[in-house]
């Protein structure tokens, strides 16, 4: 048993790498849209516009 | 609603009006549109293979405009719009990119109006996407906020807000806004403490776990080593202290903020609970021997932060009013110079400027009119259902609309100085007076939290004295399992729940409190103009002489009124027979004139026309005058908004006295206040006069609700109580809005009444399950009876019970009968 001396401080430096992480991701706009993502793979690539709206 | 099967319109939900007879096709089936505007914006999403937004919506759209002029947004191109509200971007990756060599990447931030769910964002995502040269498109729905990188040399920004505005999302400049970045940041730092709760509970449990079994808890056989649960016991503390001091911050600020106004907030007991729970864990953890209840603190932290981010993300949900001046102007505007005219951005405007306003256009600064004459519809800044005539020398405002000729028109003032802007200040300094009711869970929310206060202290005494060395855990586990939770919940989740049942119905929640304070309102103050009326008129009445019967005289108001651009003109459009007019011809203020079948006929003021009138005092008339001697009078009114009577009637059927108030003349008020059988109206009122009358209402205890349309409405809806808006008015209206009508009819603001006391009743039981539970739980947890775990556990079956119940708003009828069986709290136990 002695392993877990070793193996939960490393759980808490894997831990302290994902908050790090996570406010990396917060600063980098990462959840201001949580909305239109979740839309995103609702679509088939192959279904590509018929006319281009810019033609 | 049981109302037989209408056609309803593919785009918007509208019924169809009968005899329209659009469609598109779409997925191989015509799909049936209510007018042109749908069809236009419904054959674009089509065109461009976007139609998978019909299956991805849970709101409906507002009905998208018609009639576009070309190059409305051509301004936008100038270096000097695009130097001001454009910044170079720097960030972007220049590969996704195509700058031909010239690299001129700008971002914009531009106010889209009717932006509701996720499926509108994707829309504007896949079509502004496709066209060249865009970077980036990024659409928040919570405030109609685009951020679009793109290059103005490959794809001009009007041409982009063109796109826009044709696929019904009318772009506007943004005004940059302290608030919204002030929402933004609070967001985020919402959003880092609940996911670092998250993660520390994670953990924390799982230490905890571990000390569980190792003591021999689950009928385990335990026997863990005294050093290696000591070891646990630090290592969450170590996890749970930065985790609890970090993540906990909002309660400790807000607790400590209470505590300094000298009342008891809900967060007194919370955080009271947490510190002492951490601490005593500290001290136990490194001087003696006993529970821990690192776990308990932790995910209690977590629980209460879910509730919280839910209620803030609603709160910043309601509209605030960011733009509001550069919604009501318009996008450009028309410059005299020496050398001609040139068509520039509002920014580039200043006193002394001459500027063309041509028909059916806003004028886009208070000023002075220097040639030319025509109607000016200001309808929606005074409530004046009939436009004026304004001539040289008149003065003009900002956000009114020309709507018969041209006018050159030199500027007075600007932006700030100007009456509209004058209007939007009222309404803020309104809203920051606006009374705020008292709410059901913070009314119960004080008297709650005093009785768990003394009743943990009188617990700790009691313990004091006979066993000493339990009075932490018990007092512990009475906070915790009288924690809030469920209370805090009750209230949002059913909010939430029933926002999205009435976005399906037609009515759009800006602020969810609304609904719960929508059963209380005891008068309902209504705008006439555009409110109860639709935008337009139409003939009530035909009085005619011997000469000529009412069908030929309709058919040639029809014919003569064609060469008219007065909107009174339009009520006569659909009885136009296609009769020959030879001659015609228009003057602005009296009327039209032409030749059919050899008689010359006038038609418009009575006393322009011709004699021999006999014109009632009542209502707006329009004479018919042949030089063959004949005579008929039109009345003229704006036509009632579909439900328009129905609402009256429901609401004063409900006992809720309905108020006209307009900005309109007597008589046109008197006349709509008698049509409906409103027994109280008030006309010539001023934007200021409206909200004096709610103010006095509610000095006097009422709680008003009020329905406009108009920026005159705007102050008012502002000061009301709840404050409803149609989205076919003012953007302005609707950024003060609590809700906002979606359709053409009024009909969904009657089924509001009647659906929001069933909101209500769902909000009661959800409070009444919170306090019975915490009043059965809190003396078992004094008795000693309740480990602080099993109270964690009680904490989050009652919060989960209540959200179960509040899904129940979601779905189903309205049935506002009263009579359900799940009266008590049936319902909720079934949910657990």
């Amino acid at each position: 048993m002695k392993i877990i001396y070793v193996l939960i401080p490393l759980s808490l430096l894997l831990l302290s790498l994902a908050v790090w992480a996570f406010f990396w991701a917060v600063r980098n706009d990462q959840f201001d849209d949580l909305d239109t993502p979740a839309m995103d793979i609702l679509d088939d690539d192959d279904d590509e516009p018929k006319d281009d709206p810019a033609s | 609603m049981s109302d037989p099967p209408k056609p309803t319109c593919f785009h918007c939900g509208e019924p169809i009006p009968s005899g329209t007879g659009l469609a598109v096709e779409i997925e191989g089936q015509p799909r049936p549109m209510c007018c042109a505007g749908c069809q236009a914006v419904a054959t674009i999403i089509h065109a461009s293979g976007l139609k998978r937004y019909y299956d991805f919506r849970d709101a409906l759209p507002e009905r998208p405009e018609s009639e576009f002029a070309p190059g409305r947004f051509s301004a936008w191109d100038r270096d000097a719009v695009l130097d001001h509200h454009a910044v170079p971007d720097s960030t972007v990756r220049q590969t996704s990119v195509r700058t031909d060599g010239r690299s001129d990447v700008r971002t914009i931030v531009l106010v889209l109006e009717n932006v509701h769910c996720a499926a509108c964002a994707w829309l504007v995502h896949r079509y502004l996407g496709a066209f060249p040269g865009v970077a980036e498109v990024r659409l928040d729905i919570s405030d109609g906020r685009l951020k679009l990188v793109f290059d103005p040399a490959a794809t001009p920004l009007s041409r982009l807000a063109d796109a826009l505005a044709r696929l019904g999302y009318p772009p506007h400049l943004d005004t940059p806004d302290a608030g919204l970045d002030r929402d933004r940041n609070e967001r985020r730092r919402m959003l880092r403490y609940l996911v670092v709760a998250a993660l520390g509970m994670m953990q924390v449990m799982s230490y905890a776990l571990a000390n569980y079994i190792g003591a021999g808890a689950f009928g385990t056989a335990g026997g863990m080593d005294p050093e290696t649960e000591h070891f646990f016991k630090l290592i969450s503390m170590i996890v749970a202290v930065p985790v609890a001091l970090y993540a906990g911050q909002p309660f400790y600020r807000s607790a400590a903020s209470h505590l300094a106004h000298g009342h008891l907030g809900l967060d007194v007991p919370v955080a009271a609970a947490m510190l002492l729970a951490l601490f005593s864990s500290v001290l136990i953890t490194l001087f003696g021997a006993g529970e821990v209840y690192f776990d308990s603190v932790v995910m209690f932290i977590f629980f209460l932060l879910l509730g919280r981010y839910a209620v803030m993300l609603a709160r910043q949900g309601s509209g605030a009013l960011h733009s509001a001046l550069a919604r009501a102007l318009p996008s450009q505007a028309r410059r005299l110079t020496d050398s001609g005219s040139e068509t520039v951005g509002l920014i580039e405007l200043n006193p002394g400027d001459r500027l063309v306003v041509a028909d059916g256009e806003i004028v886009p600064a208070d000023g002075v009119v220097l040639e030319g004459q025509g109607r000016i519809d200001e309808s929606l800044l005074s409530g004046e259902s009939e436009p004026r005539l304004r001539r040289v020398g008149d003065a003009v405002l900002a956000g009114s609309v020309v709507t018969g000729g041209s006018l050159t028109v030199r500027i007075e003032s600007l932006g700030p100085g100007t009456v509209l802007s004058g209007i939007i200040e009222l309404l803020a300094e309104a809203r920051r007076k606006r009374p705020r009711l008292a709410q059901l869970a913070d009314r119960a929310a004080g008297v709650f939290i005093s009785v768990i206060l003394l009743a943990a202290a009188a617990a700790a005494l009691y313990w004091w004295r006979t066993d000493a060395g339990r009075v932490i855990p018990i007092v512990l586990a009475m906070l915790v399992v009288a924690c809030p939770c469920a209370l805090a919940l009750g209230t949002p989740t059913a909010l939430a729940a029933a926002t999205r049942r009435l976005a399906a119905d037609g009515v759009l929640t800006a602020d969810p409190d609304a609904l719960e304070r929508l059963p209380q309102v005891t008068h309902v103050l209504l705008d006439k103009t555009g409110t109860l009326t639709e935008p337009g008129m139409r003939v009530v009445d035909v009085e005619v002489d011997a000469r000529i019967n009412r069908l030929r005289a309709m058919a040639l108001a029809g014919a003569l009124e064609r060469v008219s651009t007065h909107p009174i003109a339009r009520a006569f459009e659909s009885s136009d027979l296609g009769l020959d007019v030879l001659d015609a011809g228009s003057r602005v203020g009296d009327g039209v004139s032409g030749m059919v079948d050899g008689v010359r006929y006038r038609l418009g003021r009575p006393d322009w026309a011709g004699d021999g009138f006999t014109v009632p005092t009542e209502g707006i008339w329009l004479g018919l005058a042949g030089d063959d001697g004949s005579r008929a009078l039109f009345r003229v009114d704006a036509s009632l908004r579909r439900g328009a009577a129905e609402l009256v009637d429901g609401l004063q059927a409900r006992g809720i006295p309905v108020i006209l108030a307009s900005g309109d003349r007597e008589a046109n008020v008197a006349a709509m206040a008698k049509r409906l059988g409103i027994r109280e109206y008030h006309s010539a009122m001023r934007p200021e006069q409206k909200l004096a009358r709610v103010e006095a209402l509610q000095r006097e205890g009422a709680v008003v609700a009020m329905i406009g349309d108009g920026i005159n409405d705007a102050p008012v809806l502002a000061g009301a109580d709840i404050a409803i808006a149609l989205a076919e008015g003012a953007a302005i209206a609707r950024t003060q809005a609590d809700l906002v009508v979606t359709g053409r009819g009024l009909g969904p603001v009657l089924a509001l009444f009647h659906e929001a006391p069933r909101v209500r009743r769902i909000i009661r039981q959800n409070l009444s399950w919170a306090l019975v539970y915490n009043i059965c739980a809190l003396p078992l947890a004094a008795a000693g009876l309740v480990p602080p775990w099993a109270a964690a556990i009680g904490m989050s079956a009652s919060s989960l019970g209540v959200v179960l119940n509040a899904r129940r708003l979601g779905r189903g009828g309205s049935e506002h009968t009263g009579t359900r069986p799940g009266r008590g709290l049936r319902a909720v136990e079934a949910g657990t």
